[in-house]
């Protein structure tokens, strides 16, 4: 069964060990009972993870970050869906610019997306809300989400929805009943990548947050400007922990290399 | 719905395609298409890719609007109904299943898009399994069944609706040889089982002959012939048709007359010619392998050396050099040594073989 050379089987554990020996370091010093990172700990102790129950602004922005991922995926999926099927499968006037915008922020440099944003919300008195955050995060994510739904849609064999329509089926019910399951994979992956992207967004939300909304990578990043404990190591780990059960329980509802990897929607 | 025109009931027939032109700016797709099919027919629409076949079909179905001309159905104008009304039967080249769906949700679609109750569906769902031999197989996925499955849930997903009409797209195509001829079968006993109206689009013309009443051949957009299967192969009329549907030796000859009859000139070659309408001149001679036979040598209209020999099983196929050019002949496998390549064969035709074709059409 075992195909693959040694070179390539040692390149594969050296590529491995590199994307997940970081997280692997970081969840070794979050058990340290010391007050500063330490690899290996010295001892084993759950003294940093007690200390996330005391320092209830990095649970208030855990949640913000949790409703924030939450809203702006689902905006943006709401968005790409429509788009990706327009772009997908019609020809009109203005598509490829169509198609250009909404990928736009993936080329534009953060940064200066984020000084955009700050503007923007400043000139209609939003900024620093929880709204203006949705709607950033939500222009900033649905690149992906459209990516993903785009190749699930030109997947799809137009034929099978025209079978629909020659049985009786009006157009909304073709989308709920036969399009929307078929593009199902690309619209979940989407969603799912939508939410870790927000969820994780710092370079432009350090811009556009007020003391009320700072989202957990915000909160984290102006806490290891002043200290370095190893409450960050804790409360990252909390955070992989969470990825980690969120991406088992895709992967048994749904399956993960179908999602990621996009295979066949039959 | 519309009430059937009673001016137009009487004379009209079941489907009337009516000067049907459709245009993609400046490219023809089809060109003034008139055909009519009888209740209960079975038509075959046959042509190479690109004939404007499809076209016609989507028309029909209503995915495409023609550019001029009418469908009339029953009596009805199908014009202005969209497609979702016109209550046809459709099955696809790729069959379409809904692949999220099983067996029995995908052939109970169409009822449910009807509104009907759920206990009427399950006993009409089951009738049409029944039909087309999958009874046991309702609660499936499509992707755990073969391409001839899959070809028979289409298909009872189009019947079950009970749809004035059935349109065949291509549905044989995916199917290997021996499986597609099993289904041809089948397709057509299934069609009469359900008395329903059947217009087939096909490139195949073995898949048009054997299926269909009638066969319309197209070419260029254009609707050029139309006749039972017997008389399109027997007399096309064109040379392109004569070539299309299965095989012949497609001759270039001059057609003299004189008061004994007609006589083909091939290449300074005299034959005694068929009975025949064209006027003296340059014709097109198609001369269908299987009508020639092999003979003796005093009986021979001709003779020739074998250049190629193939051997399919039922029959030998010839190819022979002859004063009149290469031709192809059929013999049947009578369990014998048949000649190599290099031997003589003796070759003769009785003159009604040769079909005659206006030359330089098709």
């Amino acid at each position: 069964m075992n195909r693959n050379g040694i070179f390539a089987l040692c390149f594969n554990a050296l590529f491995a060990l590199f994307m997940v020996g970081p997280l692997l370091i970081v969840i070794g010093v979050s058990f340290t009972p010391t007050g500063y990172l330490e690899f290996p700990p010295s001892a084993i102790s759950f003294r940093w993870f007690k200390a996330i129950l005391d320092n209830p602004d990095f649970i208030d922005a855990a949640w913000i970050s949790l409703e924030l991922g939450l809203a702006s995926a689902t905006l943006s999926t709401v968005l790409a869906v429509p788009a990706a099927l327009a772009i997908g499968r019609e020809r009109f006037r203005g598509r490829d610019a169509l198609q250009g915008l909404f990928l736009s922020p993936l080329t534009v440099p953060t940064v200066v997306l984020g000084v955009a944003f700050l503007r923007f919300l400043s000139l209609f008195d939003i900024n620093g809300t929880f709204f203006g955050l949705v709607l950033c995060h939500a222009v900033i994510v649905t690149p992906f989400v459209l990516r993903l739904v785009l190749a699930s849609v030109t997947g799809v064999d137009r034929s099978i929805e025209m079978a629909a329509t020659s049985l009786g089926a009006s157009h909304w019910t073709v989308f709920r009943r036969v399009t929307l399951p078929l593009i199902l994979p690309g619209v979940v992956g989407g969603w799912v990548l939508a939410f870790i992207t927000s969820f994780d967004e710092l370079t432009v939300t350090v811009f556009i947050v007020n003391p009320s909304t700072t989202t957990l990578p915000v909160r984290l990043f102006s806490h290891i400007t002043q200290t370095t404990d190893p409450l960050i190591a804790s409360i990252s780990t909390m955070v992989i922990l969470l990825t980690v059960l969120l991406m088992l329980a895709v992967n048994k509802l749904y399956g993960l290399d179908r999602l990621l990897i996009g295979g066949e929607a039959r | 719905m519309d009430q059937p025109a009673f001016n137009h009931g009487l004379q009209m027939a079941f489907l009337e395609l009516q000067a049907l032109n459709k245009r993609y700016n400046n490219v023809v797709a089809v060109e003034d298409f008139n055909l009519s099919i009888e209740r209960g027919e079975f038509v075959s629409l046959l042509g190479p890719s690109g004939c404007g076949k499809t076209t016609t079909l989507q028309m029909i179905a209503g995915f495409t609007q023609p550019t001029s001309g009418a469908i009339m159905l029953n009596g009805r104008d199908l014009g202005a109904v969209p497609a979702r009304k016109r209550g046809l039967g459709i099955v696809f080249q790729t069959y379409a299943l809904f692949p999220h769906m099983t067996v029995e949700q995908n052939v109970g679609f169409g009822l449910e898009m009807r509104k009907i109750p759920a206990d009427e569906r399950r006993r009409r769902v089951a009738d049409a399994l029944d039909l087309v031999h999958l009874t046991h197989l309702g609660d499936r996925f499509p992707r755990n069944m073969s391409g001839g499955q899959r070809q028979r849930v289409a298909l009872a997903r189009a019947l079950v609706i009970e749809p004035e009409l059935l349109l065949l797209d291509e549905p044989l195509s995916n199917l290997d040889a021996k499986l597609r001829e099993e289904m041809q079968l089948e397709l057509r006993r299934i069609q009469q089982e359900a008395g329903v109206t059947t217009l087939l689009v096909t490139h195949d013309q073995s898949e048009a002959m054997a299926l269909s009443d009638r066969v319309a051949v197209m070419q260029g957009g254009r609707l050029i012939q139309e006749d039972s299967p017997f008389d399109v192969y027997e007399k096309p009329a064109t040379s392109f048709i004569s070539t299309f549907l299965g095989k012949t030796n497609s001759l270039a000859a001059t057609l003299e007359r004189d008061k004994a009859g007609t006589t083909i000139v091939i290449d300074g070659t005299r034959l005694s010619g068929p009975d025949t309408a064209l006027a003296a001149g340059p014709v097109e001679v198609s001369l269908r392998p299987e009508r020639i036979e092999l003979t003796d040598a005093e009986k021979a209209t001709i003779s020739g050396n074998v250049i190629e020999r193939v051997f399919l099983g039922d029959q030998w196929l010839f190819r022979v050099e002859t004063p009149i050019g290469k031709l192809l002949v059929m013999q049947r496998n009578l369990g014998r040594r048949e000649a190599n390549v290099g031997e003589r064969l003796h070759l003769s035709w009785e003159p009604e073989a040769m079909r005659l074709l206006p030359r330089g059409e098709g």
